[in-house]
């Protein structure tokens, strides 16, 4: 159990590192530009405080800004996940809520609880970047698209990473 | 007093979450060109020891299309050459000549960081104040424009991409010679506008697009790119599609154009419009 704030914080360095030198570098036709950060705020343990998801939520957010040179724009989409997550766990509750000494991956909950789970944070965190990003609705159906294929893209990731690195 | 405290201590999530939002939203809305500028070279001087190293390695992943390509430019230049040339003496104005002053030099770098993906899309070169880039300077590839020189330092330097709604450049239609503005939309990576073009010129698809050459940036006759559509807009103008013949996801030799005549054209002009 005393290993967990440290796997906790080697997760967090390991994602901001795999997207700052790997998957900022992937860009098919400028359509699909993944964001797997959001592993981490999918990943940390139910019971994990809310105020400290919400300054890790900006903190990541800042150096995945600082990296990309985008002010802000990951930033909004970090700190509204963080704060979003609770919510989202509720709404996707399994019948008698969640058990003890249980970590959010497939391997504790299952592919259909994580997959649902996954699918709404990542696409919640997708459309907030992109339609930031894009700060209009102008070209609003070239950024739905967007939100989409890249969503797809960092959903297989997530869900491949469960069964290689995650496991039990 | 204890009812605030109160409320606080139950709320804090939520009053935290609104707290970091506002603080990242008006990150977002406040800054301008310039501090989104400095915020990206403020990121980039991190990146940029761990970037070269990538780069170095990526390097040898394209180094076939690059042979190819710079063995394409190199004939390109050999057919260039004075000795290429049948000169007859009657014809005295030989413009290659290494007598006639030079206008344009050509300072070769290398793409170390670049972005297609986004919005604003910047690109960073190999090289800086020190190789003689400054502001200002035109960017090319062997396949046509690239963008143009924002900010240096010592030895660095980062371009506008033409991706980059900031970035407007005068092109010329070869066939007609009628020239407009053409910049990116942010839509298609592959795609920019040409605007002003008046309605009664003959347009076709296909026809190629070049750099005109006002304005003392770009050399002329640069390729950019080819018409691929074209509709009128507003009854008057023409909004022509063009499809670009460089392609920004696989740029990593390009040539920094600086103009030895620069400065002249410019206080020269500023000078015509204060008189």
């Amino acid at each position: 159990m005393n290993k967990r704030p440290v796997e906790i914080v080697i997760l967090f360095i390991t994602v901001i590192l795999l997207q700052v030198l790997i998957f900022n570098n992937i860009q098919f036709s400028g359509f699909i530009n993944p964001f797997i950060y959001v592993l981490f705020f999918l990943l940390v343990p139910f019971d994990f405080s809310r105020s400290l998801l919400l300054i890790s939520g900006l903190s990541m957010g800042l150096i995945i800004d600082l990296f990309l040179g985008t002010p802000g724009i990951h930033t909004s989409a970090t700190v509204f996940i963080a704060f979003i997550r609770n919510e989202v766990l509720k709404v996707i509750a399994p019948h008698g809520g969640y058990e003890l000494n249980v970590l959010p991956r497939i391997s504790y909950m299952g592919f259909e609880w994580f997959f649902k789970y996954a699918l709404l944070m990542v696409i919640i965190h997708h459309l907030i970047l992109f339609y930031f990003e894009a700060l209009s609705f102008v070209n609003f159906f070239h950024t739905l698209l967007k939100v989409f294929l890249s969503s797809a893209f960092s959903l297989a990731f997530i869900i491949i990473s469960q069964y290689f690195v995650f496991r039990k | 007093m204890r009812n605030l405290l109160r409320f606080i201590i139950q709320y804090h999530v939520f009053i935290l979450f609104v707290i970091f939002e506002i603080f990242s939203i008006s990150l977002l809305f406040t800054t301008s060109a310039y501090h989104e500028a400095k915020f990206y070279q403020a990121g980039q001087k991190i990146k940029k020891n761990l970037a070269y190293k990538i780069e170095n390695w990526l390097d040898y992943f394209s180094l076939y299309k690059e042979n190819k390509k710079l063995a394409e430019e190199n004939n390109r230049l050999y057919n260039l050459l004075k000795s290429s040339y049948k000169i007859s003496y009657i014809d005295s104005a030989f413009r290659g000549d290494t007598l006639s002053p030079r206008n344009f030099t050509y300072i070769s770098a290398r793409v170390i960081n670049n972005s297609t993906n986004k919005k604003y899309n910047y690109i960073t070169l190999d090289k800086g104040r020190r190789h003689g880039i400054e502001p200002e300077m035109a960017v090319i590839c062997g396949d046509g424009i690239v963008g143009i020189i924002k900010t240096v330092s010592d030895n660095f330097s980062v371009a506008f991409s033409l991706l980059n709604p900031r970035f407007s450049v005068s092109a010329k239609i070869k066939s007609s010679g009628y020239f407009g503005p053409l910049s990116w939309k942010g839509t298609s990576t592959s795609k920019a506008i040409l605007e002003d073009i008046p309605h009664h010129v003959m347009i076709t698809k296909g026809d190629t697009v070049f750099t005109s050459g006002y304005g003392s940036i770009f050399p002329a006759d640069i390729m950019i790119g080819v018409i691929s559509d074209y509709r009128l807009k507003g009854g008057n103008y023409y909004e022509i599609t063009v499809k670009l013949s460089a392609d920004f996801h696989r740029l990593n030799q390009v040539q920094v154009i600086r103009n030895e005549f620069r400065e002249e054209i410019e206080t020269l002009e500023q000078k015509a419009i204060n008189e």
